[in-house]
């Protein structure tokens, strides 16, 4: 059964429901599909699952873009009801003949709507008993095709198996795109735990979008379901031993450019230094000149010239001069296809970029052009908002006045710095540190990385250069105990902010990733703080869904805590290709709290959203 | 070649031309009597001054009126109330603003005629706030409106909202005046007016300590607020500050009417 329809205004405004369902909704489900799905770009998805006491519920969308209305269906998970696109179609179409902007009420619709709906249920149920008839070879056949594909994508690593996948099927395929909203996720993981059984849960993980068992499983609709299920479980499980092996035989990673060399000799003439080096640039306003992108911008947006060349100029100018009747995806393609490229040209994730343009392309499908605007500039800007929208974090980012809450509340203000090994935590520790010293908070380290050797002593080396206090235990201890002696030591001796390193890990490796949860668990830091390399690609999705994931999955308790900021490092290295930032923001919801661009201590600034978004479009 | 050639005489052939035309456009001028001319030009500068003056004026008595405030807050179920006198089904988070250039409701009846007022209700959710700059360079007046009922929790975004407001350029150079409504006054658990404002300056008066240590290099775009070293109060802000109390749901809006009117 359907639990509701409703159609209502992009602005906000209830133009009709279905008085006949009537049966009020638990909770707020479509609040919250618009608040973590289609705000955040995610609308390009099939289908969004919502979660309350006593319902789980599966939301389906349309957007009319060119008369700005929003379709949204809501029906009880278990019923896997089929006629629903096909009903949200058949409403959209029907709606917007009697649509009147000025018209509020539209008490008429109700009959038109009972009639739709008679015909999508008969529609349904016929092509239902005429599949049962030709059912069991199609149904095989089908599930050997999801077996390679899940072995096929699961083996490349890489993200970019997804592209394999045909386009029809892609928007086919039930994503589950869930928001992350906290409680929204671990209602989500303990009920799949308690579906499918409890071993389940850790590798089929609906919470987070960008995770490909889940694509994959969920791709040949329920039927196949327990099949390809068992085997991405076994797949994963392959994966991470293999993983461990590989995390085994790695030399310890390079030491940190940065750091003096360890050691008795070199401590002894480390000059130390006083809060002089200048002004941390945290606090300084940037001044973003693009002029060197603008140039190599015009070369990039010349190869989306000259494919609309080919549609011959004559009518392309036809239509930028009258405005076409309206656009439909076959429009969008092209313009879409080149800003992807670009995105990925700025080395945006290739999933990121793709769910962006499928977002994207949502908003603008059926909108009618305005006169003298070209496609491609119409599809730029509307990506132009997106990215803005993404990249505006969605809480305030201002530590110094949590610092102060705390403050108040007399207890330290603890951050743990997490990330993969060698992207540069414990420098990046020193400069938010140097940066808190600067506005008279005092500080604490707390050495907990007793993994890596020579971890400790170069953390040390900052701690006396910056003549903070640091607490360390050597390299025996569980670094979680070594966390909450220091959390306790800094209540005792007064210092307002306690910054917690941790050791390197690769996303994979589930011992130290529990060590990782159990530090988190144990602690309850104010922030946590994902070290992310602004360098990354591909990875850094999957660097920190699976963070995210892992810390879900094997926390105690029913709230985990998970990535609230992150910080980038290397971000001088780079040039235009900022494209990790916006990779990061999307896949985790966490705002970029720092960006680390240099050698010294004061290389520590803010994020400048504008001067991102403006070098990702150009 | 030729071609060439032909086509140097053809351009000497049209500068003769040009000259003469000069010539006789001069004699034409001189003439006319010289005070026909003073006369033209007098008045060429006057309706280009007076095109100038009523742009200037215009644009100090814009019309333009935006509710902001944080999502769930009741925005939208205000601007249908002022616009149409009720809220219609019900609302769900906006995704665009929502926009009109009408004569309020309540005073549709009325006898005398009314400038209609552009009412803007900006959605809360952040990832939209961005689209709030856009607007405030050219309001008249800002309704913040705060959720009564659910105050606590949401009191310090809340505030951090408004202090970016109140410490925005446009709004600190052109004294905007912000009226901040308690809404859904109609609850009996709602918050007081009073203990809001005091809620909020106390908040505020926080900020202005962590936000100054964020800025200091970037004072020149970022006003500070109140007094240093008084606890902040909103009548030391330059522009006006009011709070009152509503509720959207209800149609009891009469204070935002009245401070529309004002304003507008
Ligand atoms: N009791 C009561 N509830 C109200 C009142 N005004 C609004 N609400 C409720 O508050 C909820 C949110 O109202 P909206 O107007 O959609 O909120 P908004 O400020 O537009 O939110 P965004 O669009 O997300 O920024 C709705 O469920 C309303 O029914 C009021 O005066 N009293
Ligand atoms: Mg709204």
């Amino acid at each position: 059964m359907l639990e509701q329809l409703l159609i209502f205004t992009r602005g906000g405004l209830i133009l009709w429901t279905c008085k006949e369902l009537g049966n009020a909704l638990k909770g707020s489900p479509i609040d919250t599909l618009i608040r973590s799905c289609l705000l955040e770009e995610r609308s390009g998805a099939a289908s969004y699952n919502y979660d309350a006491p006593g319902a789980a519920y599966t939301l389906k969308w349309t957007f009319h873009n060119e008369l700005g209305l929003v379709f949204v269906a809501v029906y009880q998970r278990i019923l896997h009801l089929l006629y629903v696109d096909d009903l949200l179609a058949m409403v959209k179409q029907g709606f917007s003949e009697i649509y009147d902007p000025k018209r509020m009420v539209y008490d008429d619709f109700d009959e038109t709507f009972r009639q739709l709906r008679m015909e999508a249920e008969a529609r349904a149920s016929e092509l239902k008993r005429s599949k049962q008839v030709a059912m069991k070879p199609v149904n095989n056949a089908r599930k050997q095709g999801q077996d390679q594909k899940t072995g096929f994508g699961e083996n490349k690593k890489s993200n970019s198996g997804l592209a394999d996948v045909g386009d029809a099927e892609r928007t086919k395929s039930h994503q589950l795109e869930n928001g992350y909203s906290n409680g929204n996720r671990v209602i989500e993981s303990k009920l799949t735990a308690v579906v499918n059984g409890k071993e389940n849960a850790s590798s089929n993980v609906g919470a987070f979008d960008v995770n490909k068992l889940q694509k994959l499983r969920s791709k040949g609709g329920k039927k196949t379901d327990t099949v390809v299920n068992k085997g991405s479980k076994e797949e994963s499980k392959k994966k991470v031993t293999k993983k461990n092996r590989v995390w085994d035989d790695k030399p310890v990673e390079a030491k940190l450019d940065f750091t003096d060399p360890v050691g008795e000799n070199g401590e002894n003439n480390i000059e130390v230094l006083a809060a002089d080096q200048g002004q941390s640039m945290m606090d300084k306003e940037e001044v973003f000149s693009s002029d060197s992108e603008d140039e190599e911008d015009e070369e990039g947006s010349q190869g989306s010239k000259l494919e609309a060349k080919k549609k011959g100029w004559f009518s392309s100018m036809f239509q930028s001069i009258s405005g076409k009747a309206s656009l439909d995806k076959a429009d969008l393609e092209p313009a879409l296809k080149a800003l992807k490229d670009r995105l990925m040209t700025k080395n945006v994730a290739e999933e990121i970029a793709e769910k962006l343009c499928e977002s994207v392309a949502a908003s603008l499908e059926g909108k009618k052009l305005a006169s003298f605007t070209r496609i491609s500039s119409t599809v730029q800007n509307a990506m132009e908002e997106a990215l803005v929208r993404i990249l505006t974090p969605r809480r305030s980012i201002d530590i110094l006045r949590d610092v102060h809450t705390a403050q108040e509340q007399k207890k330290p203000y603890v951050v743990v710095f997490v990330g993969v090994n060698g992207v540069g935590k414990s420098t990046n520790l020193a400069k938010v540190a140097y940066w808190l010293l600067q506005h008279k908070v005092s500080v604490m380290m707390a050495a907990c990385d007793t993994f890596r050797s020579g971890a400790v002593e170069q953390l040390r080396t900052h701690a006396r250069r910056l003549q903070i206090p640091i607490f360390e235990k050597g390299y025996e201890k569980d670094p979680a105990i070594v966390a909450k002696e220091a959390i306790q030591e800094a209540s005792r001796n007064g210092s307002e902010v306690v910054l917690v390193d941790t050791a390197g890990r690769m996303q994979d490796n589930e011992p130290l990733m529990r060590a990782l949860s159990k530090l988190i668990n144990l602690n309850s830091p104010d922030l946590v703080l994902f070290v992310g390399e602004a360098l990354v690609g591909n990875d850094a999705v999957d660097q920190l869904s699976k963070f995210n994931q892992k810390l879900a999955d094997l926390s105690t308790s029913p709230n985990p805590r998970l990535i609230d900021g992150i910080l980038l490092t290397k971000f001088d290295t780079i040039d235009d290709k900022v494209g990790a930032a916006l990779s990061m923001v999307y896949i985790s919801g966490a705002p970029v709290m720092f960006v680390g661009c240099g050698q010294s201590y004061t290389d520590l600034k803010k994020l400048n959203v504008k001067s991102i978004v403006k070098t990702l479009i150009k | 070649m030729e071609g060439a050639e032909q086509w140097k005489v053809q351009v000497e052939q049209l500068k003769v031309h040009m000259e003469h035309w000069l010539e006789q456009g001069l004699e034409l001028v001189h003439q006319i009597p010289p005070i026909q001319l003073y006369v033209g030009v007098a008045v060429l500068l006057f309706t280009t001054l007076l095109l100038l003056l009523t742009r200037l004026f215009n644009r100090r008595k814009s019309n333009i009126i935006l509710l902001s405030g944080l999502s769930g807050s009741g925005k939208t179920v205000l601007f249908y109330q002022l616009r149409d006198g009720s809220s219609h089904q019900g609302t769900v988070t906006s995704m665009e603003p929502n926009e009109g250039t009408f004569v309020l409701h309540s005073e549709i009846t009325k006898k005398d005629k009314l400038k209609p007022v552009h009412l803007v209700d900006v959605p809360g959710h952040s990832r939209l706030r961005a689209k709030l700059d856009e607007f405030l360079p050219q309001a008249a007046g800002v309704v913040f409106v705060v959720d009564a009922l659910d105050f606590l929790p949401n009191c310090r975004a809340a505030s951090e909202y408004l202090y970016d407001i109140l410490t925005n350029a446009s709004v600190v150079k052109k004294k905007i005046p912000v009226l901040i409504l308690c809404n859904k006054a109609d609850k009996v658990t709602a918050h007081t007016k009073e203990f809001i404002n005091k809620q909020m300056e106390k908040e505020i008066d926080k900020l202005r300590v962590s936000r100054s240590a964020i800025s200091d290099a970037d004072i020149s775009n970022d006003f500070t607020l109140g007094v240093p070293g008084k606890a902040f109060s909103f009548t030391q802000c330059h522009n006006k500050v009011t709070v009152a109390e509503a509720s959207g749901l209800k149609g009891e809006v009469s204070e935002v009417e009245q401070f529309i009117r004002e304003n507008v």
